[in-house]
């Protein structure tokens, strides 16, 4: 257990250390996030939408700059988030089918990630709630943080997966792109005035939007949707984890006992 | 002589008839060999000869399609393309390969940068090395656990000639030690310093080959 916990702190360190060094992912955070909920808040005209939230039955009339706002942040995110998971894991694949080879244990690797990626998550989340409460006052800003967390979660999950099936950085990133845009697109008030559809009900980041728009406009917590969101991210994320596992599997011929390996070293021949 | 007392040890790597198709077209046609500890044996053979699937195979990395391989001891693997991580530095390499070997110190480690003459690049990422020092680094994480049995595919690959002939020292030094070297290559510049040549044409092993001074196998 204490192997594990020493490679499991290791695993950890690295691959915070490796999302440090994704420079432009950084980059992107910190200028792009303020740079489009600004823009969204201050350009969008803040003409009154109304939006249903299905889970607690209620709909609320909201400015539509808020609205885009919100949904604009979450795809921001949505895809830094995923950019950042596709990379580190497509860069360091054959790194960790070594480092596996090599007698790493695999469920460290893997839930190392995990943990990397949840606690990225939450500063990014918490960083992007932060910039939207200077330009208005959530009713709940610890439930939007946890609607943007659920979102970007998600789309680190798909950035995952993602890395496990095309071998390109940039048809990774294109198709996360595509499946954000018809998610978020889908769900933007402003551009698609039926987006409180039931359709929408299956696209991974209506949890988040949901739990969004409600956290920005109402007292209510939304639950099921938070356990909605939670429930894609995990989904998500294990096919992820089950793609690693698949590519770090390994055919290592049985081993003979520590006594053959023993006798081999004291009868080496020395020259 | 040597080899009855290799014999008298059993070998660390048995393979036996081992086959591998990739979509119908045979790869390996029933190899077999094997390699006893202190023996620093090479596998020559053209390009596409099927060296690097038999390595691989070896390695564990590809699953044979029939045929056994048992080994003994542990085992450490240099793969002909470098494979490390371009965001960490050389001795957080280390770190996560003392972890994955469970080390308790790096000692060899050191010793071994210091033979590749690496230890000035200790604190440096792996993105700003020369092709040549990555080399040397993959090959070094495949040494720090002292395996009993150590596959190189190409380990001199971008390697200058001072760096090509320290390569030699420090696999003579392996063998020394009682560690069974498994050199593949396409060429085999001095072939004298193996005991053992196999020649792998077309999926099959032929008879080792007792390698003569000077013999450049190609």
């Amino acid at each position: 257990m204490t192997r594990w916990w020493s490679c499991f702190r290791t695993a950890l360190r690295f691959a915070l250390i490796e999302q440090a060094c994704n420079r432009l992912a950084l980059l992107i955070v910190v200028l792009f996030v303020p740079l489009w909920t600004t823009l969204a808040y201050t350009v969008v005209p803040s003409t009154p939408l109304r939006f249903r939230i299905r889970p607690v039955g209620r709909t609320v009339v909201m400015d539509g700059n808020i609205l885009l706002q919100i949904n604009g942040a979450l795809q921001a995110l949505s895809l830094v988030i995923a950019f950042m998971m596709f990379v580190g894991t497509a860069r360091s694949a054959l790194f960790d089918q070594r480092l596996v080879r090599a007698g790493y244990p695999r469920s460290c690797l893997a839930l190392a990630k995990c943990t990397a990626l949840l606690m990225i998550t939450a500063v990014v989340a918490a960083y992007t709630t932060g910039w939207m409460r200077l330009f208005w006052r959530p009713e709940q800003s610890l439930v939007l943080a946890a609607g943007m967390f659920s979102g970007a979660l998600v789309y680190g999950g798909v950035g995952i997966v993602l890395a496990a099936v095309v071998r390109s950085e940039l048809a990774g990133m294109f198709l996360a792109i595509m499946i954000s845009s018809i998610d978020l697109v889908l769900q933007n008030p402003l551009i698609n005035p039926a987006a409180d559809s039931p359709v929408v009900r299956f696209l991974p980041a209506y949890a988040a939007v949901q739990t969004s728009v409600a956290a920005a406009g109402l007292q209510v917590v939304p639950v099921s949707c938070l356990l909605l969101g939670s429930g894609w991210a995990v989904g998500v994320a294990a096919l992820g984890m089950a793609a690693f596992t698949a590519r770090t599997r390994s055919h290592h011929p049985p081993v003979a006992t520590n006594t053959a390996a023993t006798d081999v070293e004291q009868t080496a021949p020395v020259p | 002589m040597e080899g009855e007392v290799l014999s008298a040890v059993g070998p660390v790597l048995g393979v036996r008839d081992l086959r591998k198709d990739y979509r119908q077209r045979p790869v390996l046609r029933g190899v077999s060999l094997d390699l006893y500890p202190g023996q620093l044996a090479g596998i020559v053979g053209e390009n596409g000869s099927g060296k690097s699937t038999l390595l691989r195979i070896l390695a564990g990395d590809l699953a044979a399609d029939s045929g056994t391989v048992e080994r003994a001891g542990l085992l450490g693997c240099c793969p002909q393309e470098t494979v490390l991580h371009q965001a960490f530095t050389v001795a957080q390499h280390l770190r996560f390969f003392q972890a994955a070997y469970g080390l308790s110190h790096l000692t060899r480690a050191f010793e071994l940068l210091e033979q590749l003459n690496l230890s000035d690049y200790r604190h440096e990422r792996v993105a700003a090395l020369s092709g040549g020092t990555r080399q040397k680094l993959n090959l070094v994480l495949a040494l720090i656990h002292d395996p009993q049995v150590l596959l190189l595919d190409e380990p001199y690959q971008g390697f200058d000639w001072e760096t090509y002939l320290r390569f030699w020292d420090l696999a003579g030094a392996l063998r020394d030690r009682g560690c069974a070297v498994l050199v593949v290559s396409h060429l085999a510049y001095d072939a004298s310093r193996l005991d053992i040549l196999y020649r792998l044409q077309a999926g099959v092993l032929r008879q080792p080959e007792q390698p003569e001074p000077g013999v450049v196998a190609v």
